[in-house]
């Protein structure tokens, strides 16, 4: 899917950060992926990889 | 013209190139905003490294049955008492200690020794229970199949309680365990702590 | 160039697009309101107002139960109505009311209709069957759980599909504002960037897509596992449900703040000083603000130290600049709106005329200062990980929620009522007077109750918690007697609110269903019955003045702004620091 940028009148460059901005499936796709890595993905590993207890 | 001519509301579509410098007093809060979050995210690596109450534990994963097994060896090596049908245990001082949170209880009573660390292992043999020890005001989540061993030196002497702050079913309120410190020669104290600091 | 808010364009004539479909051009906005996004608005809205009564007689019989003077429930009915008391109010209510402002903002904001309408009723209905069969199983006693629902207490299955197909509709409902604000552009009904307002709707959309991501990760698991086909550890359990428990008060904060903007713009006409900088601050939330669903895992053994800094503090707080840049921008959008109105006596002129007595605009201040002096700085502390060990699940957490999700987003949504009333049932505001009263009743009411309530959890009474008494217990515990005159106090306020709130149902229901129609009435021959700000829209009345507006130094253009946010910083600390200095003074612990 291409993304047109929302605003910008001919002719004129719109930067990059505006862009970026308007771009929601970028943020989104983003917002997903910080959250699978950071939080679930990293979390699910902290869970996964925890020791057995030796109760001594 | 005094380079205020752009403004419009919220509700209309900003056109042409709206990527442009902030005034000067957003520039300032934005640097006081972000300096301030350095500071709150600081304080937490900082406190580790320097403070004395961090909730990181020797965290491993026990099998409930296990766990609960453990705990009565415990109880019946150090048992010293009881206290209306539950044992007291008093551990050696420096000890790893073990209490279990099951519906709708707290085993066992602990009896510590003020000044002295203990290494505390507490776990659950159903569901998730809330380890609150009042009044001191620490609390903790305890979760069935994990054995969340904290690092406690008990400051001060007195009869404190641990509240089961997480709902556990449908007695849970009645859920209250107790916890004995001793002072340093070893001699309970009746004196019971009124209040802790009055907080937030 | 005129710097009053122009009428958004009627559509072209000629293009055939629009006129597939039926719609009508609101008399007061000038925006072309679609049939069917009206029809959603309106049903969203109306659903959220069942669920918000629901959820405020159950939050009448917790509080006088909490009330231990009063003590009204027994424990199984207490635990029950608690169940639904959660998942009434901070799921479906704030969910079906968000749902209106998503095809609100979709629609009507940007003079668009609806795509795929008839799966958006599908949606509506399908939202409405899984509240209505949850409600079934809690009401009945077969998901005596909690709102949280933790593993292994076990409710019904019926329960978490009923969850399951709410949670199904509502994702439907956010690919259908993507579909609409997609079809916006191609049919070009607005041009140029998505206006902030709509912007902040996307933002919550966003947020909502990654929360019900979480949420089928956690009820599709638990559905199966609450028929014996699969295992289920308590503690992933935990954390997928939190990425669904917290990030959907984050759907709330942007939905929120959103509104801060809509509302400014509509009763005393604000304006955007910067959109890159509000732009900042909601692509902060996108980005980081679901992190801090960790906020309830800090004390679990589950997680170490390093997950629980990095996720706790949304990335190294980002998600906290972005708010403190929204309580910036808000209230200097409101001053300045004001400042270009002629408004500009001294520092707080514009806050000393500003139109207290329009419900739209008191809703809007009380929600900014509620949200961020109470609900904003009990959160940040309350989350930081160490502090967390003082205060979790005490009811120093509901104390902070309930200064959030109900003072902030619940008064917001509220406040937009009075508008919506008007614009979109083209009603009278019944009852006029009364709902000038409304939110100062609801937001002083909530306020008193919050902090209170943050006091009697500082004492360490826990939450969620039948019997602080403790009678029937194996040992005594006797809390401070300072607890019976906080909890009394926080009842009293919770009773104020629950007035608040019950005007607020009066008014819109009476508005609704017995209202005085405004079909073919000029708003602004008017003298009563809808907010002032449609009466006299500031917007269209008064010319923007730009040569008012003065440099004052570094306190800028919006000198009054930037002194209320210094003393927001400095409350900020001071509580902050203070927690620290109690924690430090509590057992060595770790």
């Amino acid at each position: 899917m291409t993304i047109e940028p929302d605003g910008g009148e001919a002719g004129e460059a719109v930067p990059l950060g505006q862009r970026f901005f308007d771009n929601w499936p970028l943020l989104m796709v983003l917002g997903v992926v910080i959250m699978l890595v950071v939080f679930t993905g990293w979390g699910l590993w902290e869970i996964a990889s925890m020791p057995t207890a030796t109760l001594p | 013209m005094n380079g205020y001519e752009e403004f419009h509301s919220g509700l209309e579509a900003p056109k042409g190139v709206w990527w442009k410098p902030a005034h000067k007093s957003e520039k300032i809060w934005f640097g006081i905003a972000f300096a301030w979050c350095m500071v709150l995210f600081a304080m937490m690596p900082l406190w580790h490294w320097k403070g004395g109450q961090n909730p990181s534990g020797i965290r491993s994963k026990v099998d409930p049955a296990a766990f609960t097994a453990r705990v009565n060896e415990f109880t019946a090596t150090y048992k010293v008492g009881e206290d209306r049908g539950m044992p007291i245990v008093e551990p050696p001082p420096g000890s790893d200690v073990y209490l279990l949170g099951r519906m709708w209880s707290w085993t066992p009573v602990l009896k510590l020794k003020q000044g002295v660390e203990y290494t505390l292992h507490i776990s659950s043999a159903d569901v998730n229970h809330g380890f609150s020890l009042y009044p001191v005001n620490v609390n903790f989540q305890i979760v069935p199949g994990y054995d969340y061993a904290l690092r406690v030196t008990p400051s001060e002497a007195g009869d404190f309680r641990v509240i089961c702050n997480e709902f556990c079913g449908v007695g849970h309120h009645l859920m209250l365990g107790r916890v004995i410190v001793t002072d340093r020669e070893g001699r309970e104290v009746n004196r019971r702590d009124p209040m802790p600091g009055v907080p937030q | 160039m005129s710097h009053t808010i122009p009428r958004p364009a009627a559509p072209p004539a000629e293009a055939p697009v629009l006129e597939r479909w039926k719609s009508r051009i609101c008399p007061s906005t000038g925006f072309r309101i679609d049939r069917h996004a009206d029809g959603l608005i309106k049903a969203n809205a109306v659903v959220a107002t069942v669920m918000l009564l629901i959820g405020g007689i159950s939050a009448i019989l917790i509080l006088l139960t909490r009330w231990q003077a009063v003590h009204l429930l027994s424990p199984v009915w207490f635990y029950r109505i608690l169940t639904v008391h959660g998942m009434t109010m901070l799921i479906f209510f704030i969910l079906f009311f968000e749902m209106a402002v998503l095809y609100f903002a979709a629609g009507p904001l940007l003079n668009s209709r609806i795509v795929a309408p008839k799966t958006a009723w599908s949606a509506f209905g399908l939202m409405v069957l899984g509240a209505a069969l949850t409600e079934l199983m809690m009401w009945t006693g077969k998901a005596d759980v909690l709102m949280t629902s933790y593993i292994p207490l076990r409710a019904d299955p019926m329960y978490y599909l009923g969850i399951i197909m709410f949670a199904v509709g509502a994702l439907i409902v956010v690919g259908i504002f993507f579909g609409t604000i997609t079809v916006a552009r191609r049919e070009k009904t607005f041009t140029g960037s998505l206006p902030l307002v709509v912007y902040g709707a996307a933002t919550a959309a966003i947020i909502a897509f990654i929360t019900l991501l979480h949420g089928a990760a956690t009820y599709i698991p638990a559905y199966l596992w609450s028929l014996g086909l699969i295992r289920y550890d308590p503690q992933v359990y935990r954390m997928l449900w939190w990425a669904l428990g917290h990030s959907s008060q984050q759907i709330n904060v942007a939905a929120m703040v959103a509104l801060w903007y809509l509302l400014g713009a509509l009763t005393v006409g604000s304006v955007v000083l910067n959109e890159k900088i509000s732009r900042s601050a909601f692509v902060l939330y996108i980005l980081f603000i679901s992190l801090a669903s960790a906020h309830h895992l800090l004390v679990d053994p589950g997680f170490g130290p390093a997950w629980k800094v990095v996720n706790t503090s949304y990335f190294m707080y980002m998600a906290v600049l972005a708010s403190m840049l929204h309580g910036f921008t808000v209230p200097a959008g409101i001053e300045l709106g004001q400042r270009l109105r002629g408004i500009n006596q001294g520092l707080f002129g514009w806050v000393k005329r500003a139109p207290w007595g329009d419900p739209g605009f008191s809703s809007l201040a009380l929600s900014v200062i509620v949200f961020g002096f109470v609900g904003g700085i009990t959160g940040v502390t309350l989350g930081t990980e160490q502090i967390n060990i003082l205060a979790h699940n005490t009811l120093r957490i509901p104390g902070h929620f309930h200064a959030t999700v109900v003072s902030g987003t619940a008064m917001a949504f509220m406040g937009i009522t009075y508008y919506v009333i008007p614009l979109i049932f083209r009603k009278k505001v019944a009852f006029y007077r009364l709902a000038q009263w409304q939110p100062y009743l609801f937001g002083i009411g909530m306020l008193i109750f919050s902090i209170f309530m943050t006091f009697a959890g500082g004492f360490g009474v826990p939450r969620r918690h039948y019997d602080t008494t403790f009678s029937n217990a194996p040992f005594d515990l006797q809390f401070s007697p300072a607890v019976d005159m906080v909890t009394a106090v926080m009842a009293i306020g919770g009773l104020i609110a629950a007035v608040g709130g019950g005007i607020y149902i009066l008014v819109t229901v009476w508005s609704v269903f017995f209202g005085e129609s405004l079909e073919g009435v000029d708003v602004t021959t008017l003298r009563t019955g809808v907010p002032q700000g449609l009466i006299r829209p500031p917007r269209k009345l008064v010319p923007a003045d730009t040569a008012a507006i003065q440099e004052r130094g570094w306190l800028g253009i919006t000198p009054g702004t930037m002194v209320l946010v210094l003393i927001f910083l400095a409350a900020f600390a001071l509580y902050y620091f203070t927690n620290w200095k109690q924690l430090a003074a509590v057992w060595k612990i770790g």
